[in-house]
């Protein structure tokens, strides 16, 4: 413990040093601003932005990193609050109550409630990873591809509580997904599935283009422009910040959602992108009034923007204890590192504990200063909303375009959007809610993956899943939690679904 | 000079002062480049023909005179990239910095019946810059202390032992299957998607032997999470000097992780000769030396004759690996 | 008779799903054990016709499609027209002269504002634009091709 916090204090003398301070805010402003762009989230912004921290030493370098993957999720959330465009595909479920929220005028809260979870749940992965970063890495390696099939599973047994829509919708739009999510070359055999002859298909869909189409573009298409009266709302602080009811009901979603997240962001692989979405199922199952979520709820927003926080500050576990890059974001850093001369590995923290602990410090220092400088531009953000309309959709439009293009440079992934928008707008006619879809499509390929990887490795036998403990802990789970459900659905009692079906019934008469 | 990183001013100042006027090619290639040259770098980001490309160009920059701009075409494990620069304009502005899986695309599309969208021919090889040797790898919860060790056990056991690789006929794939194919040895693959998921499965033990480049592998080396049973390269690795090479061990194997610079087929002899010389100077500088040694890699310099000659005996075994892989069915 | 909602979605679910297998036939399925390929994928393909036919059925006693649902269809065109040019001649006229035209397409031409405000708002917000990214975070937009 004593050691625990020498080590703290050396880092923090590196990290409050002025300059590696200074590249650290720089960090956190570009990736602000960067985050902001539709389809920019934490990995294309860091990926973007890579190069630019070249000429840097290792310190500043992975400090900085550390700032534009802060950052950019941050960014990402406010553009899926004001104007219900993703960054990324975890920020999905915020646009869904975030948004329902700024058109209730409550945008200004729901960007507050949204920066203090993301703080919470930031330190609170910080401090978890402080303390007992060797012995999560250690647990982490334990999830391989058994458990890894088990608890996507798990995701999809949570996918009746995303939507609002009723059963078949729910389930039919997730299959899409599924649909969309086999595109591409096969893994595990090499064999082309729909790609069409297209070379950039061989990846499979995006799961950004496709989340930015649907809801941003598809937001865009279905509102047409003579129909927004601009409502100059007077900004006054009050109206931007949360009521007390509001903190009141965002507190326990914030708590459990930085736990959730961090469990599930420490297992290697790119699970942190389900924490979200599985955060967002569990407050709706917790919650008093499942059907206030997507209209608005609190909780709809604070649970999954915690959730995504924590998890990304998960991922650093098996990063930093293990030196492995165990998903996509980590890679980068690790890349950065290398190119640094820091040999990713097990022996990073005592052979460049300056490195180590000034990245761990910093990321303290990095949450308050995101805070720092979100909270006092909610009122800035919030009165972008206050250009016309006319203006903000093409600017919107083109960022669109800009943004989804810069993460590959591939056009074929601005065609997807531009399709996936008018999908966004055909299925939001008949009625169909998206993000089912994109669940799915997240899902899909790592699922279908993991599952065929357990296979090779039993040899063909399904018995993997209950032999190894962890993986038959999560999948028990499951059967508890549809027993469950199937028992409150045959008591027909507080189901939500029938509230919501008799309240439209109401409506149409 | 004084950082060793990558600072561009400071390349800048001192390319102005040490690199000597160029001798120019013949009369019509005597502005080239006139404008920004293009590199294809067909990986994500901070991927392996990125960290050698960026170096690279800030060395080159000073020398050309002209911005070298880094595009990243990621994709199909390096075909996207690879099929844009191979229908780029031929004019010395389009290049492409690619590994050596560049070779097997065309072979795995004929396995699939597939028209290949490119082929080696599509490419003027200009330089080989790195080639990092492979090595064999095992968890080290598992007894094998020496290759023989393994070889025996697997053959006791056929299709019991697992190995992880980065993906289907991918750039770790290839070299396992030249080792199980000289060594007669059938062991179960675990496909993965990348170096970094690879070598996860291997240090959970989820997979028992990886074949990886010595450079990503060598932190879990160092901290005895995987050891090392035999290496790819012509000769021992410095860094490693007791682990023998697979030609010591009586298989006539070597393979490596290279990085070179292509430039599309129709490419100005001219122009490529120009490219070359620039090549050279810049491989040859201590900026570049020293962040290849950040990555834990050596110039492994080849000029275009002698590069051409690697590459084609490379390329036969790995077309010979792929083919030896053959279709998976299932 | 009037054609319902689901009736139409659901129809058109199953005819994606259709479309999907007909074009799927050479993918391996393999075995329960071993799946191949195309064993996810033609459950995918199932679980889309079944539902979609579910919807199918259901949706005789649904809403009916009504028109004045589909008011704002034709601004949906026009904006999906003007993106879709945009995106057509993004990499190849490049950022500077695909942008502004795409944004005055929009503001001018689909929305009718003055011509005046729409032209300097396009060529404002893409200097600026373009300044952020070429010069402060130094990523390559899509060049002008005759640079």
């Amino acid at each position: 413990m004593d050691s625990t916090l020498d080590s703290l204090l050396l880092g923090f003398s590196v990290a409050l040093q002025p300059d590696v301070l200074l590249y650290a805010f720089v960090g956190c402003l570009v990736g602000t601003l960067v985050g902001m762009l539709p389809g920019i989230g934490p990995l294309a912004g860091i990926s973007i932005l890579l190069p630019a921290t070249f000429g840097l030493d290792a310190t500043k370098a992975i400090v900085m990193l550390a700032g534009i993957y802060y950052g950019s999720q941050y960014g990402g959330s406010t553009t899926s609050i004001l104007m219900r465009i993703p960054g990324e595909a975890a920020s999905v479920m915020t646009c869904i109550d975030g948004y329902a929220m700024t058109q209730k005028g409550r945008g200004g809260a729901a960007l507050c409630i949204a920066a203090v979870g993301s703080f919470v749940a930031g330190t609170f992965g910080v401090i978890m990873l402080t303390l007992v970063a060797p012995p999560l890495g250690a647990f982490a390696l334990r999830f391989g591809p058994p458990e890894f099939t088990a608890l996507l599973v798990l995701g999809l047994v949570f996918l009746a509580y995303m939507s609002s829509t009723s059963l078949v919708r729910t389930l039919l739009m997730a299959s899409v997904g599924l649909l969309l999510g086999m595109v591409g070359i096969d893994v595990m055999t090499g064999h082309f599935r729909w790609a069409f002859d297209i070379p950039e298909l061989g990846d499979g869909i995006g799961i950004v283009p496709v989340a930015v189409g649907l809801f941003g573009l598809g937001e865009i298409l279905s509102t047409p422009s003579r129909s927004v009266t601009t409502k100059v709302v007077s900004p006054r602080l009050r109206d931007l910040l949360p009521s007390r009811t509001e903190w009141r009901e965002a507190a326990a979603p914030i708590a459990r959602g930085s736990v959730l997240g961090f469990i599930i962001g420490i297992v290697p692989g790119s699970a942190h992108i389900i924490s979200s979405f599985l955060s967002y199922a569990l407050e709706r199952r917790l919650a008093k009034n499942p059907e206030d979520f997507g209209r608005g709820a609190v909780a709809g927003v604070a649970g999954p923007e915690s959730a995504n926080n924590a998890a990304s500050t998960g991922a650093f576990v098996p990063m930093l204890a293990l030196g492995l890059p165990t998903g996509p974001v980590t890679a980068v850093l690790m890349a950065a590192l290398l190119i640094h001369g820091i040999p990713p590995g097990p022996q990073l923290v005592t052979e460049h504990p300056q490195v180590f602990w000034g990245f761990v410090a910093s990321m303290y220092v990095g949450n308050l200063m995101l805070l720092a400088l979100n909270l006092p531009l909610v009122g800035l953000f919030v009165s972008v909303l206050r250009i016309p309309y006319a203006y903000l959709y093409p600017l919107i439009v083109m960022f669109c375009i800009l943004g989804v293009y810069e993460v590959n440079h591939s056009i074929v992934d601005v065609w997807i959007m531009l399709i996936m928008g008018v999908a966004g707008y055909l299925l939001r006619k008949f009625d169909f809610d998206p993000a089912p879809l994109v669940l799915g499509l997240v899902i899909a390929p790592i699922l279908e993956m993991s599952l065929r990887q357990s296979l090779v490795m039993s040899n063909g036998h399904w018995s993997i899943f209950v032999q190894r403990p962890i993986a038959a802990a999560l999948l028990g789970l499951c059967a508890a939690l549809l027993v469950l459900s199937a028992l409150s659905i045959l008591r027909r009692r507080r189901d939500w679904r029938t509230k919501l079906a008799a309240e439209e019934a109401g409506d149409a008469a | 000079m004084s950082t060793p990183g990558l600072d561009r001013r400071s390349l800048m100042l001192g390319a102005a002062v040490s690199v000597p006027a160029l001798s120019l090619g013949p009369a019509h290639a005597e502005d080239y480049p006139s404008r920004p040259i293009t590199i294809i770098n067909p990986f994500p980001p901070g991927g392996a023909a990125d960290v050698v490309a960026r170096p690279f160009a800030a060395v080159v920059e000073p020398i050309i005179r002209q911005p070298m701009v880094i595009e990243t075409k990621a994709g199909a494990a390096g075909a996207v990239g690879a099929q844009v620069a191979a229908s780029a304009k031929p004019d010395g502005y389009t290049l492409l910095m690619h590994l050596v899986s560049i070779s097997g695309f065309a072979e795995v599309d004929r396995l699939f019946g597939r028209k290949p969208k490119f082929t080696r021919d599509d490419f003027v090889p200009v330089a080989r810059l790195i080639a990092d040797p492979c090595v064999l790898i095992v968890n080290d919860q598992q007894p094998y202390k020496t290759l023989q060790e393994f070889v025996d056990d697997a053959r006791k056991r056929p299709n019991e032992l697992l190995f992880s690789s980065s993906g289907l006929y991918g750039a770790l794939h290839l070299p396992m299957a030249l080792f199980m194919k000289a060594a007669g040895l059938q062991i179960r693959h675990l496909p993965t998607n990348g170096g970094g998921p690879a070598l996860t499965a291997l240090v959970g033990n989820n997979a028992q032997a990886l074949v990886s480049s010595i450079a990503a592998a060598s932190g879990q080396m160092k901290a005895g999470k995987a050891r090392a049973l035999a290496s790819f390269g012509a000769t021992r690795a410095p860094a490693w000097p007791d682990v023998p090479t697979m030609k010591e061990l009586g298989y006539d194997l070597e393979y490596y992780l290279w990085v070179g610079l292509f430039a599309p087929k129709g490419t100005p002899e001219p122009i490529v000769t120009k490219l070359r010389d620039v090549t050279r100077q810049a491989a040859a500088s201590d900026a570049f030396r020293q962040a290849m040694t950040n990555l834990g890699q050596d110039v492994a310099y080849q000029d275009q004759p002698e590069f051409r000659t690697f590459w084609d005996a490379d390329a036969r075994h790995i077309e010979d690996a792929v083919r030896s892989i053959g279709k998976v069915e299932g | 008779m009037r054609l319902k909602r689901d009736t139409v979605a659901g129809g058109a679910f199953v005819g994606l799903g259709a479309a999907l297998w007909a074009s799927s036939g050479d993918l391996p399925v393999g075995s329960l054990a071993m799946p191949g390929a195309g064993m996810v994928p033609m459950i995918a393909i199932g679980l889309v016709m079944v539902l979609g036919g579910v919807l199918l059925v259901r949706g005789t006693a649904g809403p009916s499609l009504s028109a004045d649902h589909w008011s704002d269809a034709d601004h949906a065109i026009r904006v999906v027209v003007a993106t879709a040019i945009a995106t057509a001649l993004y990499t190849r006229l490049g950022f500077l002269i695909t942008v502004p035209l795409l944004l005055f397409g929009l503001v001018g031409l689909v929305e009718r504002r003055n011509i005046v405000a729409a032209a300097a708002f396009s060529i404002g917000v893409t200097a600026v634009a373009w300044l952020l990214f070429a010069m402060l975070l130094k990523t390559p937009l899509p060049p002008v091709p005759w640079s």
